[in-house]
């Protein structure tokens, strides 16, 4: 049966696609046109249902609200994964973005003993606390 | 004998750790002078408790978790003038000061590039047995851990010297930085060594440590990352 063969297909290039975790701009172009085609889908379904069913005998299902769950099953995967590798990008630009700060607002301890080392953090120390200390700092840099 | 730890930097991630953080600073800061502790977005006192403790404080504006935490630490240190040795060393003291110049000299001798500390290599000390069994199936399952004949991967105890510090690159933002880390070790042909530590299971330790549960993520988390 073909259906058998399509939805092995698409279970591999889901796969594929997981393996990759790449967003390069040819496969947002791919990402694009099957959404186009999805949507493309969705209208004539809707106009023509009797075309579910005659694609479903095509590819050798029954019924034609059996091929959309079928079709309905890719689908959400595909988003699924895609929704998973954003997020997993966006984390890390985050954590790329907090390691910056951090470092950026590094408190040194306190020099105790060196009258030229007093600076922001013997004041954080001696109680103004961590946030005034680092905007402190931020006014300091000409922010 | 008084041995000089300036070239020595100990990162120390910090989520939460009000209670007991300063002591273990304090402890930790009477033998090694350089210690950076990175605040991991924590919501209670930690950051004020640091500031007085004559360690350096970097705080991550939101929580990452550890792994991330640890790179934070270790990018830090290795712009710090003079940095040579790199430590990872827990927060809420279950480490001791004892080891880390036992894995130090080791670094130092360059009868390795990177130490790990293990809880089984000698008489298993106190670790509870179900912990136990738990760890070292993590450690039997992962195939870089094999390689390399480690007994205990996810030991906070580390240390490496500058020029695996350099390469080191957690990505791994959560708990499986460390199977990660042992990971890139396996690949990085560097001479590791395991030295036994002894880890003191308080009852502050216990509560705050992970979670049997937490193997399953780890296990998972390692499943899913990036192949090849």
């Amino acid at each position: 049966m073909i259906i058998k063969g399509l939805l092995i297909l698409a279970a591999v290039l889901l796969f594929v696609f997981f393996l990759r975790r790449s967003h390069t701009a040819r496969l947002q172009a791919f990402k694009r046109i099957g959404f186009t085609l999805f949507c493309l889908f969705g209208v004539i379904a809707v106009i023509q249902p009797d075309v579910m069913t005659w694609l479903a005998n095509r590819v050798g299902v029954g019924r034609g609200t059996d091929l959309l769950l079928y079709i309905l099953t890719v689908v959400f995967g595909f988003f699924s994964l895609n929704t998973y590798l954003r997020f997993k990008d966006t984390e890390r630009r985050l954590t790329r973005l907090a390691r910056a700060m951090a470092i950026r607002d590094a408190v040194p301890p306190a020099e105790a003993g060196s009258p030229g080392g007093r600076g922001v953090a013997d004041e954080a120390a001696e109680g103004r606390g961590v946030a005034l200390a680092q905007s402190g700092r931020g006014e300091g840099q000409g922010v | 004998m008084v041995q000089d730890f300036q070239d020595v930097w100990l990162v120390i991630p910090v989520f939460n750790e009000e209670t007991v953080i300063a002591d273990v600073l304090a402890h930790v800061l009477r033998t090694f002078p350089n210690v950076v502790c990175v605040d991991d977005g924590s919501s209670d006192g930690s950051a004020v408790r640091i500031l007085g403790s004559g360690a350096h404080l970097l705080r991550h504006p939101i929580n990452l978790g550890q792994g991330a935490a640890l790179q934070t630490g270790l990018s830090y240190a290795l712009a710090r003038p003079g940095a040579e040795y790199f430590v990872t060393f827990d927060a809420d003291g279950q480490h001791q000061v004892e080891d880390v110049v036992t894995m130090i000299g080791v670094l130092r001798e360059k009868e390795a590039d990177v130490v790990l500390g293990s809880r089984f290599l000698e008489a298993a000390h106190e670790v509870p047995p179900l912990k136990k069994l738990i760890l070292r199936l993590i450690a039997l399952l992962s195939r870089p851990s094999r390689t390399l004949g480690l007994t205990d991967t996810h030991n906070g105890l580390r240390a490496f010297n500058r020029a695996v510090a350099e390469k080191v690159d957690i990505t791994q933002a959560g708990m499986a930085h460390a199977s990660e880390l042992v990971d890139f070790l396996a690949r990085a042909n560097v001479k590791v060594r395991e030295v036994p530590v002894t880890i003191k299971y308080t009852e502050y330790s216990m509560s705050k440590g992970q979670s049997l549960l937490n193997g399953v993520n780890i296990i998972f988390d390692l499943a899913l990352r990036r192949r090849g």
